[in-house]
Formats: structure tokens, C-alpha cells, sequence
């Protein structure tokens, strides 16, 4: 649930070197811009490449990550603490992806091409990367979470809303999966 | 029992594979095969992280965060004009006639007349403690309103129930504040005054919320 509620901002100076979940949270919500600031620096790199393996685009990664942060902005004052604040950013990342993917099938886009990186040449990484394409989408959310990204299962549990188990399950499957695409692939 | 091929997919469930399987790749290089390329995807998956840089992308955010609060925070603005006003309409009560307060129900937080101090803006140790009953009776009304409101804020998505939620909000940031001025100065008539406004008027936003919108 998405409370929108506009918040006074200002550019208050003070803010602790390595402020805790708690601290952002309450500058955040008195309107200082250097706190929002702060929760782009910790979590929008591993925000943009998660939202990139899922969207295929760096284009659709960025708006995608600047959808999140407003989205992040407006529902803060809600923000009941039941959850990390970092669990509950990726949340609402995980949904802005779906939306974004929602949007392109009623326009009927075809899906994005992944634009590989030009040092992508080892055999192994790009293989990977086609195979998690022909994954199911909460095997391929899972994986990316968890090995591509480095979240833990506990964390992963929180953003998806299933037990830490189903997280590890999921994970298995994915990586099975995995393993049958790429062996197929090198027979 | 003896290790088969079929067995391994079993044994990569576990973080640690277990001796028996560990005896059994040393002798089948087809398992010895399939194991390592488990491995292996788990070491290129580290590659697949994607950096790249984004110099506009924060300046865009904070555009956009920047220009919300004119759009979305009507509320905010107007409560800010109605504490001021009711401010002003308390202190134009406190200046223009002798301290009057009435004691009405228990429930009403009220200052006896008897128990101000002669100064006007203080009240005394008896009057303060009278004020705080009061203050706790107005709290567990509200707790108990609340309790009962909660189902009705969380699960319903109207319009107007969004807007109790943001008024209830506020209230509560009010509340808070009030609250924190208070803890330095406890006997101050002016921020007990507000305090038991605010109290007020979230246990009515409360009785309006449960009665779907109708004013007591």
C-alpha cells in the first residue's frame, strides 16, 4: 500500500557519516533532500542492474530506478518499519519493474534485447545470460537477487513476501535449470 | 547406501555435498562435469552485476522530488494555516478574559480554575497533574478508536479515507511535536492548550472515520 503524501523538503546539512536505517528514515521524512540523496547512493547501483537483467534496457533500468525513488519519497511517511528500509525500496523496485513490463505487453512491445556489454566475451557469461532469459520470472528474480546481486535469502524472503525457504527452493530451481540449459548448449 | 548419478541433484540441495557424494565424484567425471558447471554458474553470475554511469539520473529524482510537494501536499500547507489560526484564536481567548475553565467530563481535559497559578501562563503542580489524567483518559480513548479504525485504514483505498489517513498523520507529527516541547516545559498553559486540541481533534478524525465520514 502506497501512502501519497508530499513532505516540506530542504537541504539540511546534517546528516550522520554512516547513517542508520533509522536516521535516514527520520531525516527522509523531515524533508531532507541529503537523506534521499544517501538512500540513492546505498542501494541505486545494485537497483539499476537488477532492473536492467529484468527490463533487458539501461534506458528502462534508469526510468525504472527514478520511478522507485519517487514512489520511495511519497509512500515514506507510511513507512510502518515492519520490514529493512532496504527490503522494502527493493519491494517497491520489483513492482515498478512489473509495472514497466505490464506497460510494454498492452502496448504489445516486443521485449528489449539485451544490449550486451562489449567485454561481455567470455562464453560462459553470455551463455548465462541468454539462459536465465528462457527462466521462469520468479526463478530469474531469485537468481538475480541472490547471485548476481548478492542479497541474502532472508532479504530476499522479505522483498517477494514468501518464506526464506520458498527463496532457497526457488533458487535451486533456477540453478537447475540453469545447469539443463547450458549443458543442452554444449553437447 | 550407495551413491548413484541420480543422486547428485538431491545432494546439490545442500549448501555442503555430503562425503558419499564427494567419494562418488572423484570416480564418475560425468557428475564431476555437472557439478563443476553448478559452481561455475554461481561464479559468473557475480560478472553479470551491471554497473554503468548515470550522471543524470539523481538530478532527475530530486527534479521530480523537488516538484511533488506543491501537487500533493494541499494538506500539509492548510494545517499549517489552521495552526496558526487556531493559535492565534487561542491566544485572542487568553488575552481577552480572565482563565476560564469549565471542567466538563472526564474525558475532557480541562484546568481548574482554583489550580492556575498566579501566573497566567504557568499552571500549577496539582493543575498539571489534573491536566496529564485527563490527558491519559484522551489517549486510551484514542488508542481504543484507533484499534477499532485500524481494519478500515489499511484495507480501504477511498478517497476520503486517504485523506483521514494523511490527516491522522499529521496529527500525530503535531502530536509528536507538541509532546517533545512539552517534555521541556510541563507546565506551560499555551502548549498543554494545544496538545489537548490536537488530542481532540484526532479522537473526532477518528469518530468521523468509523461513522463514514459523518461529523459528530
Amino acid at each position: 500500500m502506497v501512502w501519497e503524501i508530499g513532505l516540506p523538503l530542504h537541504f539540511a546539512a546534517s546528516l550522520p557519516d554512516n547513517p542508520t536505517d533509522a536516521e535516514l528514515i527520520k531525516s527522509c521524512r523531515q524533508g531532507n533532500l541529503r537523506a534521499y540523496e544517501r538512500l540513492y547512493e546505498l542501494h541505486a547501483p545494485r537497483m539499476k542492474s537488477l532492473a536492467f537483467h529484468m527490463l533487458g534496457s539501461h534506458a528502462d533500468a534508469e526510468d525504472t530506478v527514478q520511478e522507485a525513488f519517487l514512489k520511495v519519497y511519497r509512500a515514506l511517511r507510511g513507512f510502518e518499519g515492519n520490514s529493512s528500509l532496504s527490503t522494502w525500496i527493493y519491494r517497491i523496485l520489483i513492482n515498478c519493474c512489473h509495472d514497466t513490463m505490464r506497460k510494454r505487453q498492452r502496448l504489445a512491445e516486443k521485449p528489449v534485447e539485451k544490449d550486451l556489454r562489449s567485454d561481455s566475451s567470455l562464453p560462459l557469461k553470455i551463455a548465462l545470460e541468454r539462459a536465465l532469459a528462457l527462466l521462469n520470472e520468479r526463478q530469474r528474480i531469485v537468481f538475480l537477487m541472490f547471485e548476481v546481486e548478492g542479497l541474502k535469502h532472508s532479504e530476499i524472503a522479505g522483498i517477494l513476501e514468501v518464506p526464506e525457504g520458498t527463496s532457497r527452493s526457488w533458487l535451486f530451481e533456477a540453478k537447475r535449470e540453469l545447469k539443463r540449459l547450458l549443458m543442452e548448449r554444449s553437447v | 547406501m550407495k551413491f548413484e548419478c541420480g543422486d547428485l541433484e538431491r545432494a546439490l540441495r545442500t549448501s555442503e555435498l555430503m562425503p558419499e557424494a564427494r567419494e562418488h565424484l572423484k570416480e564418475c567425471p560425468a557428475c564431476r562435469r555437472e557439478y563443476r558447471l553448478w559452481n561455475e554458474i554461481s561464479s559468473a553470475a557475480k560478472e553479470l552485476h551491471e554497473e554503468w554511469d548515470s550522471p543524470a539520473l539523481w538530478p532527475n529524482i530530486r527534479k521530480q522530488i523537488e516538484a511533488e510537494p506543491k501537487e500533493r501536499a494541499p494538506w500539509w500547507q492548510g494545517w499549517k494555516l489552521w495552526a496558526i489560526a487556531a493559535a492565534a484564536i487561542i491566544a485572542a481567548v487568553l488575552i481577552g478574559r480572565p482563565w476560564q475553565w469549565v471542567v466538563k467530563t472526564g474525558t475532557q481535559p480541562s484546568i481548574p480554575t482554583a489550580l492556575v497559578s498566579t501566573n497566567q501562563h504557568f499552571l500549577t503542580e496539582e493543575a498539571l497533574g489534573e491536566v496529564e489524567r485527563n490527558e491519559q483518559a484522551y489517549r486510551q480513548s484514542i488508542e481504543k478508536l484507533s484499534r477499532l479504525a485500524a481494519p478500515k485504514i489499511q484495507n480501504t483505498n477511498s478517497p476520503l479515507t486517504a485523506c483521514y489517513r494523511e490527516k491522522l498523520l499529521m496529527l500525530d507529527a503535531a502530536i509528536s511535536d507538541t509532546r517533545s516541547n512539552l517534555e521541556h516545559n510541563r507546565f506551560n498553559i499555551r502548549l498543554q492548550t494545544d496538545l489537548a486540541d490536537l488530542y481532540r481533534e484526532k479522537q473526532q478524525t477518528l469518530k468521523e472515520l468509523l461513522t463514514g465520514g459523518q461529523k459528530n
